[in-house]
């Protein structure tokens, strides 16, 4: 009889406590959330990020989630709209109950979320795609309060910074001519690269602007040749740069251009094609060329999964980075938004696939884990974007593993 | 002296569009009284169109102009019996509005067509810019200019020489007494909404290789090509030509010497000063009504 009672307090116990456990698998899954524009045409923006962010998501949960629990991501559709962002920002974390959100498409919604969040939702978001300063260096950040925004791109200043330091320090330029777009981000980046220039005591020899609707830069680019331009430094996106390279190649002009991230992706050298050759872009990943082996594992997870190649490698990589950065930090800290906001301030070292941090990702006071350091020019090269590298022989890119081509600096052809 | 040359040789290959979509305007103005004023969708139109056929079924150029030019001309046809005609017949200005209605509806159909994304057609005679001395200009903007000057002989000869031409000119000149005289209005006020709208995908086709394709590329143009037929005169179609190229070399002289951003505040101004100073339009006639 007492073995009968035994067996059947055990077959209790182990029916408790597998209960248990199932109905703490199934409860406790920790929800990301995410809004950004899945239509419309900044949807390969959005969709790029969330891709990323399925990816590693996936890759957690078959090795078992982060400490046993499992990864859910909540994404909402915000058009690229601000309005439809700070609404849908409010429902996942409100009514879904996210733990963490990876951030939007558009800087205008984080800049219109940015305060929400801080203030009331206070659920920790990182960043991979907007590059508006203020979105990190907030409000809350300015006050000394908790600030629970975060960056993993590239972002306006340091952007700004970067582009005229390369050119300046490492091209030897001194003469540095401006082209940029009289839209919301080309005016924000005329402005940082008219600081930077000043602050390395010199001034553009010119500085040009373009419309949304010009296709025809002839009489911009003649005036930069003619102000003795050695390089042209340019903040708009692919249409417009489109244009610039062909008038470009129309007046057979090889002054070297420099733009920021906006034509870092393959829709730049579909519109443009060849007339592309030799453009310079400012940017934290490509992933064109030699590759670590854990960017491989990524390119080639993202083509098994979808089929395709990325349009927009730079935010997947980030939208990755940022689900495990969120991993190490709830491994360190906790489950709860605020334990995971400090968490994030508190990871010394993060082997990324934008880079291996041997650093702190993030500080208190740093909250964009991509500094001026991490920043990486590329060239755009055959159709594939380069990573263009310094030696003591100067500026080159890698073809292949094995064939390296330095770069002329004052044509920045291939010699 | 180089600066001058190729700044206002750019102008003038940029302004031979704006004649060629602006020229649309007074064909169907002169015969009805009503304008298309969505012309700069056509124009995307029929460089969607000419995308389509180019690149994506590998047609040759040469048989993709004939094919945009009818099926404009079939589209025109179409849009005029259903966005203008009912409202010339009630003595309504609606058409304002109908004729921006269909415009907007070709936008939102060519995003679904053809999604968003601008996407290069090839120019027709390769890439390697033409050197005239020092000056640069594309072959494909060369082509341009001819097609504007073709256009202006054969209006010319059109209107002077052919009796449909003369019907044109009378039914412009009074509606009712042209009906009269045994021609027949309707049909000629059809034609001439529906030429313009070739014309119209003949500009497109000629533009898409040096713009992009995609569906906004149509609104800007249709906009400063309203503002030169306004300038010239809507009655008079060679003179709108004229103003076309003028106006381009001016745009482009403004951004060379002055500065970028106040070119399209300068020409507007200027279309200001020109309609106040002669608000027929600088080549267009004083019209008096008599009793």
């Amino acid at each position: 009889m007492s073995y009968w009672i035994r067996i059947t307090r055990l077959a209790a116990g182990v029916t408790v406590a597998s209960l248990a456990a199932i109905g703490s698998g199934i409860a406790q899954d920790v929800k990301l959330g995410f809004a950004g524009a899945l239509s419309g045409p900044a949807s390969f923006v959005g969709t790029e990020i969330k891709r990323g962010a399925e990816i590693a998501i996936d890759e957690i949960n078959a090795k078992g989630g982060v400490k046993g629990r499992k990864l859910v991501l909540i994404s909402r559709d915000d058009e690229h709209n601000p309005v439809k962002t700070v609404a849908q920002y409010r429902e996942l974390v409100e009514r879904e109950n996210v733990v963490g959100i990876i951030g939007a498409s558009n800087s205008a919604s984080m800049l219109a979320v940015a305060p929400i969040v801080n203030d009331t939702l206070k659920v920790p978001v990182i960043c991979p795609a907007t590059d508006a300063t203020e979105i990190t260096e907030n409000e809350a950040q300015k006050q000394g309060r908790d600030n629970y925004l975060f960056r993993v791109g590239m972002y306006g200043t340091g952007q700004g910074n970067f582009m005229v330091d390369t050119m300046v320090k490492k091209f030897g330029h001194k003469k540095v001519g401006l082209l940029t777009w009289t839209g919301g981000w080309g005016v924000t980046g005329r402005g940082e690269l008219q600081r930077r220039l000043k602050e390395n005591g010199l001034s553009p020899v010119a500085d040009e602007t373009f419309d949304n609707n010009d296709t025809d830069m002839t009489a911009q680019i003649i005036k930069l040749k003619n102000a003795g331009a050695e390089s042209i430094l340019n903040y708009a996106l692919v249409r417009e740069n489109t244009f610039v390279v062909k008038t470009k190649e129309k007046l057979s002009n090889n002054t070297p251009y420099v733009s920021a991230w906006g034509i870092a992706g393959p829709a730049f050298w579909k519109a443009a094609g060849d007339s592309a050759e030799g453009v310079l872009t400012s940017t934290t990943v490509t992933i064109d060329g030699p590759q670590s082996p854990e960017r491989k594992a990524f390119i080639d997870a993202y083509s098994k999964r979808y089929n395709e190649t990325m349009s927009a490698a730079v935010f997947a990589v980030g939208a990755y980075d940022a689900v495990y950065l969120f991993k190490a930090a709830m491994e360190k800290n906790g489950f709860t938004p605020a334990q995971i906001r400090a968490g994030l301030e508190d990871i010394p070292q993060f082997k990324g696939l934008i880079k291996n941090f041997t650093r702190p990702v993030f500080t208190k006071d740093r909250h964009n884990a991509v500094t001026e350091e991490d920043m990486i020019m590329a060239r755009w090269t055959n159709g594939k974007l380069l990573e263009v590298k310094f030696d003591s022989k100067g500026p080159y890119v890698e073809l292949d593993e094995n064939t390296k081509k330095y770069i002329d600096k004052s044509t920045m052809k291939l010699l | 002296m180089y600066f001058f040359l190729q700044i206002a040789l750019s102008g003038i290959a940029t302004g031979a569009i704006y004649g060629l979509i602006a020229v649309g305007y007074s064909l169907t103005f002169m015969t009805t009284k009503a304008l298309n004023f969505a012309l700069g969708m056509w124009v995307m139109l029929g460089g969607m169109l000419t995308y389509s056929l180019n690149v994506q079924y590998g047609i040759h150029p040469l048989i993709v102009l004939p094919v945009v030019m009818v099926a404009l001309f079939a589209l025109g046809l179409v849009a005029e019996r259903f966005s203008v005609y009912p409202f010339l017949r009630a003595g309504s200005d609606v058409w304002v509005m109908s004729t921006l209605a269909v415009g907007f509806l070709m936008i939102d159909l060519a995003e679904i067509i053809w999604g968003r994304n601008p996407t290069p057609v090839p120019p027709f005679f390769g890439k390697d810019p033409v050197y005239l001395g020092q000056v640069s200009i594309l072959p494909q903007q060369l082509l341009i200019i001819a097609a504007a000057c073709v256009t202006f002989v054969g209006l010319d000869f059109f209107y002077r020489r052919t009796l449909p031409g003369k019907a044109f000119r009378a039914v412009s000149h009074s509606g009712a007494v042209s009906s009269l005289m045994g021609i027949n209005t309707r049909r000629i006020e059809a034609l001439s909404y529906a030429v313009a709208a070739a014309l119209a995908g003949i500009a497109g086709f000629l533009v898409v290789p040096l713009t992009l394709a995609e569906p906004q590329m149509g609104t800007v143009l249709g906009l400063k090509a309203f503002a030169i037929a306004i300038i010239a005169g809507l009655a008079a179609p060679r003179g709108i030509l004229i103003c076309g190229l003028l106006y381009g070399a001016f745009e482009g002289l403004v951004s060379g010497y002055l500065y970028t951003g106040i070119r399209d505040i300068v020409g507007f101004t200027i279309m200001i000063v020109a309609l106040y100073a002669r608000p027929e339009g600088i080549f267009g006639r004083r019209q008096e009504e008599r009793a």
